[in-house]
């Protein structure tokens, strides 16, 4: 069986190679850790799930099987874990996800930056307040919007990863582009 | 025709419409700039969320983990150092409760290594060497044992002390291991 990069470095791990792992994590740290802090939206709290999360991949590397992508079957470990702290610290996610928050108030809160509407910022500003918004939105498109964007999924991953129908997640991600634009155009970014 | 909704144009944005839908869709675009505009977004949109702002992890993340799930081995020097002072401590307290003053065994040695010659003379040299340096720091501090731990009790608890802290040399790198695998 021809192994990827990613199972190489798992037959290494478990093989007792400390800079196997040590590279799967580097390798895999950035995203999982922006995935984590746009979901939980507490850096600190971020730290030790991604922490948490590194730890759990080791100890069920050995049942990992070779058949299926290791950042499937890896983000799907994460996803799990973040979902199950956000759902034992419910009332603070809850109060996070008030749709009455708008990127609007952010803007006014001074979190984010801007000029003279979307054309004129720089893309990297736009980048900035696009990704603002995405954290405000509630969880349930959020959630979505990271594991197709920062995770990079297809939508059949995203749907075997949170398990919901492929269908589902589709009509929730286009109703977060929605939920994006209306509020693009409520802060008056789009000419 | 009516205007094209958000779930359309996303839709059709990714190349997810049939082929008929995609057509009227084309058809609708070409003559609604309202549309037009609506699609631009949601393509501009789709640009963006595909360069994800990402958050730098902090340094320490990935070493905090390994350290924890590899703990390095214990090092060569700590482990030969708790070694070297057990050994003096066997001796020492050998050296106090028996007496070696005739030291018969190294002096046979000696006279055996007086009539030969070759590598076996050489090491039956090399062994009482180290004897002697052993026995000179052993005679050392079993003089100041004497005055510290005149007990025997004092003793026992004293080498008692060395072999845990050898001990701990040794397999500290396995407990954090089983520790860090435990939590």
């Amino acid at each position: 069986m021809m192994l990827d990069e990613d199972q190489a470095l798992i037959k290494k791990t478990l093989r007792g190679d400390r800079r196997a792992f040590e590279e799967l994590m580097r390798k895999y740290e950035k995203k999982i850790y922006s995935f984590v802090v746009r979901m939980v939206r507490n850096e600190d709290t971020a730290v030790d799930l991604t922490q948490d999360f590194f730890f759990k991949i080791f100890t069920v590397l050995d049942k990992y099987n070779f058949e299926y992508k290791f950042s499937t079957w890896a983000y799907r470990i994460c996803y799990n874990l973040v979902i199950d702290h956000i759902r034992k610290n419910q009332a603070a996610v809850d109060s996070l996800d008030d749709e009455s928050v708008t990127s609007r108030d952010l803007l006014e809160s001074g979190n984010v930056s801007r000029e003279d509407g979307f054309k004129a910022l720089a893309l990297s500003e736009t980048r900035d307040y696009v990704w603002r918004v995405v954290d405000q939105i509630p969880l349930k498109f959020r959630e979505l919007i990271l594991l197709r964007y920062i995770q990079d999924l297809k939508y059949e991953e995203i749907a075997e990863i949170t398990a919901l129908p492929v269908g589902t997640v589709k009509n929730r991600i286009f109703k977060a582009k929605e939920i994006l634009k209306q509020e693009m155009e409520k802060d008056g970014m789009l000419i | 025709m009516a205007c094209l909704s958000d779930a359309t144009l996303i839709a059709y944005n990714e190349g997810g419409l049939g082929a008929i839908a995609a057509a009227q869709a084309r058809d609708h675009l070409l003559l609604c700039p309202d549309c037009r505009r609506a699609a631009a977004t949601f393509r501009a949109l789709d640009l963006i969320l595909a360069k994800p702002v990402l958050y730098e992890p902090p340094p320490r993340l990935v070493p905090q983990v390994t350290e924890r799930l590899f703990p390095a081995a214990a090092r060569v020097t700590s482990i030969a150092a708790a070694i070297a002072a057990s050994f003096v401590f066997l001796v020492s307290w050998i050296y106090i409760y028996f007496d070696f003053s005739s030291s018969s065994l190294v002096q046979a040695l000696r006279l055996t290594a007086n009539g030969t010659s070759g590598w076996l003379a050489d090491v039956i040299r090399g062994i009482t060497a180290i004897y002697n340096g052993a026995q000179a720091v052993a005679k050392a501090l079993g003089a100041l044992l004497r005055i510290v731990l005149p007990a025997p009790l004092g003793t026992i608890v004293a080498l008692l002390a060395l072999s845990s802290l050898l001990a701990v040399t040794l397999f500290r790198p396995w407990l954090r291991k089983a520790r860090a695998k435990r939590s």
